[in-house]
């Protein structure tokens, strides 16, 4: 016999995923984050379709052009070349999404696997593990990315790989902290006395419950790759010309401010506006999961 | 009637979640007369946190919203008074004393700081000033009265350093400090240790009687109200069903509601006590030989030595199959530690258990050692993770005892049957599932590979009483069906005198008394155990007749007094 007032608190108009839905809604700076992330992800995987001059996005010259401000025709503008800056702008999304791409894909699973290992085993594991972490996140990571594309030359993998070598130790400490503040539940015990082995209680019982932090660190981190790359090869340490990358369009449209203000500054809007989303979006995620990042 | 220094009529409040308007309080009234002492007693969720917020003004809104009503403070209607104003009623009209000690601190501020702050923005809304000299000799006044001498060297100590029930007199005492008329108390002392809480609920029947107070009294416990109320209020749902004095609540209660209250409250002496024997043939199952368990903590990083804690101390119990056997004791008392070394969980560093008659090491984790003995948490908040499925709780134990998929679809449900839990609850998420229904999943979890034996950590005290008793009956009915012998540890003595067959008190690590639970209760031997069970409020006059006598040398001698620095 189940008491009646058993059964009716299990009575429910909304699942969580409905209530987290709600959250999110009503919650504006997060559709418009999720709006312009979503707005700069479909901008760079149809760029060929949506760019006015595709052509542009390559070593195409037009002198007839150079120079020309923002108008109906050439909406952000031409560059010294006489190339479309809005179009470049899409395609350099392109590169900054791969990057992002390119640097959570490794960083984040890498981070999150360690991150679980020492808030799991502790004792020497977890000194071994957080110290070297530790000693990462003491190497500024503007002169390790120097220093390693600097040995490896400038390109737009190995930019990559500089960014993903600092990048893991924040998800490091981030998975690290929800462990060991996970481990003191019981259900960790009640499964170690139900006979589960270490993977099984890592991965199926501990990481569902960082996943949530996970996604909002995603979502934060998005923004600041992006600028990370930008940054880089704005150095001239990233991609090389021809190709659009923001950061070097920057670069190299700083060289004609301040008559030229739009080569420079295009990208540089185009920049904020990605990692505005991908921040705003983050946010919003945070609310609605309700988890310190 | 007294003079009503409290008056609320009428009161109707929502709140207003995901869209969807529930209303909380349905035309609550209630009195408080000066120098009165009310309890409002229900289960939780009953809605009376939310009527003690509304009083004092701390709901937040939106979400909250008053209907309608009136809350009249010594005739003036609070929810008409203009914001500045109520404010000042903050701590010197009406105070509250917070629910628990343990959490209602800042850790890293002195007690003392603490304790000023309330004094001085206290005298800011007054537009009142005083100086420091004259705000601590007011607190150091304070302290006395709440009985606690060395009031400078608490008020120099952090938090960290006072006891479970030094705190809560703190707490009192910060209500106290600037001299309130009305004291609202939200289930005063239920954090804290049996023999604490009767210490705490004696200081608050001195002080409302001293310092001429009217007292709200909030709580769940039925034993509570009938030690320190006049006037007593039942509510249930958001409605208050049921008003009357103290004496007739307890001897005639006229509503249904609290019929059902009374009866689910466990006795601990007279007709209605169960005696549960076990009467399968004698076959120990659990054997502690001198087990002792040590702790050992660096006292600091560079130093070489070391801190040792004696949490188990030679400990000598047998556990016979079919047992209900309690272990009792106080927070600290080493009875969870015991409970972990039986589940291999820890090492004993001293001694050795031999459960089924073979020795602990020589299972190692293995398989058959999990078949053996399984446990049940004390809270399934937190023993079932949040992010996993019945099912997936359930599959865990299933899947490592080496059951297969079709065996393993078959035997959650027969589990789910066992425990009185429809089966379309398979695909939900803990927090979907009410209390109760967390604990059945917690207890299916335990018996899914057919262990012989059960460790139960309080398995009922995190549940509201009416659906403990539903967990308790279940926990029998199991243990006559699949043949099962419990240990059952717990501090709450009521239920282990209508559950157990056999009890040991645990203090300070050792057992101070073992045997059979009626011989136990009806005659205590050790001090100890007959200060402990004088302290267990009681619900009725002869019961409390029958509680065993204790001299306050006696109690003095046995416990850590809630008033001298640790």
């Amino acid at each position: 016999m189940i008491e009646l007032s058993e059964q009716a608190s299990t009575e429910r108009f909304m699942t969580s995923r409905q209530m987290a839905w709600f959250r999110f809604r009503r919650n504006p700076a997060a559709l418009i984050g999720a709006t312009i992330v979503i707005s700069v992800t479909m901008l760079a995987i149809f760029a060929p379709i949506l760019s006015p001059s595709p052509q542009s996005a390559g070593s195409f010259v037009d002198f007839a052009h150079r120079h020309h401000p923002p108008s109906a025709e050439f909406w952000f503008g031409t560059d010294n070349v006489g190339r479309d800056i809005f179009t470049r702008v899409i395609f350099g999304y392109r590169i900054s999404l791969s990057l992002v791409v390119g640097v959570l894909g490794f960083a984040v699973p890498f981070g999150v696997i360690l991150g679980l290992l020492a808030g799991y085993f502790g004792g020497r594991t977890e000194f071994i593990i957080m110290r070297f972490t530790d000693v990462m996140l003491a190497i500024p990571p503007l002169a390790m990315a120097l220093a390693i594309t600097a040995v490896l030359s400038p390109s737009l993998v190995n930019a990559m790989i500089a960014i993903t070598m600092l990048w893991w130790t924040w998800h490091t400490r981030l998975i690290f902290r929800i462990v060991k503040a996970q481990m003191s539940e019981d259900y960790v015990e009640a499964a170690k006395v139900a006979g589960a082995s270490h993977a099984h209680i890592m991965f199926k019982e501990l990481l569902p419950n960082c996943i949530s932090a996970i996604s909002v660190k995603i979502s934060l981190d998005a923004g600041f790759v992006i600028l990370f790359g930008a940054a880089l090869s704005f150095l001239g340490l990233g991609v090389h010309p021809p190709t659009p990358d923001l950061g070097t369009m920057v670069s190299t449209g700083s060289e004609y401010l301040p008559e030229f203000w739009w080569e420079a500054l295009m990208p540089g809007l185009a920049i904020l506006y990605a990692i505005l989303g991908f921040n705003l979006l983050g946010d919003g995620l945070r609310d609605m999961m309700d988890v310190e990042v | 009637m007294m003079e009503p220094i409290l008056d609320i009529s009428g009161l109707n409040l929502s709140f207003t979640t995901y869209g969807k308007r529930t209303q909380v309080l349905h035309d609550v009234s209630l009195r408080v007369g000066k120098g009165e002492r009310v309890a409002l007693i229900g289960q939780s969720g009953s809605g009376k946190t939310v009527t003690m917020r509304a009083i004092i003004g701390t709901l937040p809104i939106p979400p909250a919203k008053i209907e309608g009503g009136v809350i009249q403070f010594e005739g003036r209607d609070l929810l008409q008074m203009a914001k500045v104003e109520r404010n000042r009623l903050k701590g010197t009209g009406i105070s509250i004393i917070m629910q628990d000690p343990l959490l209602s601190f800042n850790p890293v501020l002195t007690i003392g700081r603490q304790m000023d702050d309330i004094v001085r923005y206290a005298d800011v809304r007054l537009g009142s000033k005083r100086n420091s000299g004259l705000r601590k000799a007011t607190i150091l006044d304070t302290l006395q009265k709440v009985r606690l001498p060395d009031g400078a060297q608490i008020y120099d100590a952090y938090p960290m350093m006072l006891s479970g029930g030094m705190r809560q007199r703190v707490l009192i005492a910060m209500a106290l400090l600037n001299k309130p008329r009305l004291l609202i108390a939200d289930e005063p002392g239920t954090a804290l240790d049996v023999t604490t809480q009767k210490e705490i609920l004696k200081l608050l029947n001195q002080l409302v009687k001293e310092e001429n107070l009217s007292l709200l009294l909030i709580t769940h416990n039925l034993g509570v109200v009938r030690e320190i109320s006049d006037r007593v209020y039942v509510m249930e749902n958001g409605h208050i069903v049921e008003e009357a004095t103290r004496k007739d609540i307890f001897e005639q209660p006229r509503h249904a509601y609290t019929k059902k209250l009374m009866t689910s409250v466990l006795p601990l002496y007279g007709k209605r006590v169960r005696n549960f024997e076990n009467n399968r043939q004698s076959d120990p199952k659990i054997e502690i030989q001198g087990v002792t368990k040590e702790f050992r903590g660096k006292v600091s990083f560079f130093s070489k030595k070391y801190r040792v804690v004696r949490a188990v101390d030679n400990v000598n119990l047998q556990i016979e199959n079919g047992d209900i056997f309690g272990i009792a004791g106080e927070s600290g008392s080493g009875k969870t530690t015991l409970a972990k070394m039986l589940l291999a969980l820890h090492s004993p560093t001293d001694g050795q258990i031999k459960i089924d008659g073979r020795p602990l090491s020589n299972f190692s984790n293995s398989r058959e050692f999990r078949r053996l003995i399984q446990i049940v948490y004390q809270n399934p908040g937190s023993s079932l993770n949040p992010k996993r499925t019945v099912t997936q709780a359930l599959t865990v134990p299933l899947k490592f005892c080496g059951y297969d998929s079709t065996q393993i679809k078959s035997r959650i449900s027969e589990l789910l049957d066992m425990v009185d839990l429809p089966k379309s609850y398979a695909s939900m998420y803990p927090h979907e599932l009410s209390g109760g229904q967390k604990q059945r999943v917690a207890i299916a979890r335990a018996l899914s590979v057919n262990p012989k034996i059960l460790v139960l950590d309080e398995p009922t005290s995190a549940l509201d009483v009416l659906i403990q008793n539903t967990v308790i009956e279940l926990l029998l009915r199991l243990r006559e069906e699949l043949n099962l012998t419990y240990v059952f540890i717990s501090h709450d003595l009521s239920l282990m005198r209508n559950f157990c067959n056999r009890v040991a008190i645990m203090f300070r690590g050792q057992i101070c008394e073992q045997g059979e639970t009626r011989e136990i209760f009806t005659d205590p031997q050790h001090a100890y155990t007959r200060a402990l069970l004088s302290s267990i409020p009681v619900i009725s006059e002869q019961e409390e007749q029958q509680k065993p006598k204790v001299t306050d040398a006696e109690r003095q001698a046995v416990l850590a007094s809630s008033t001298a620095l640790k």
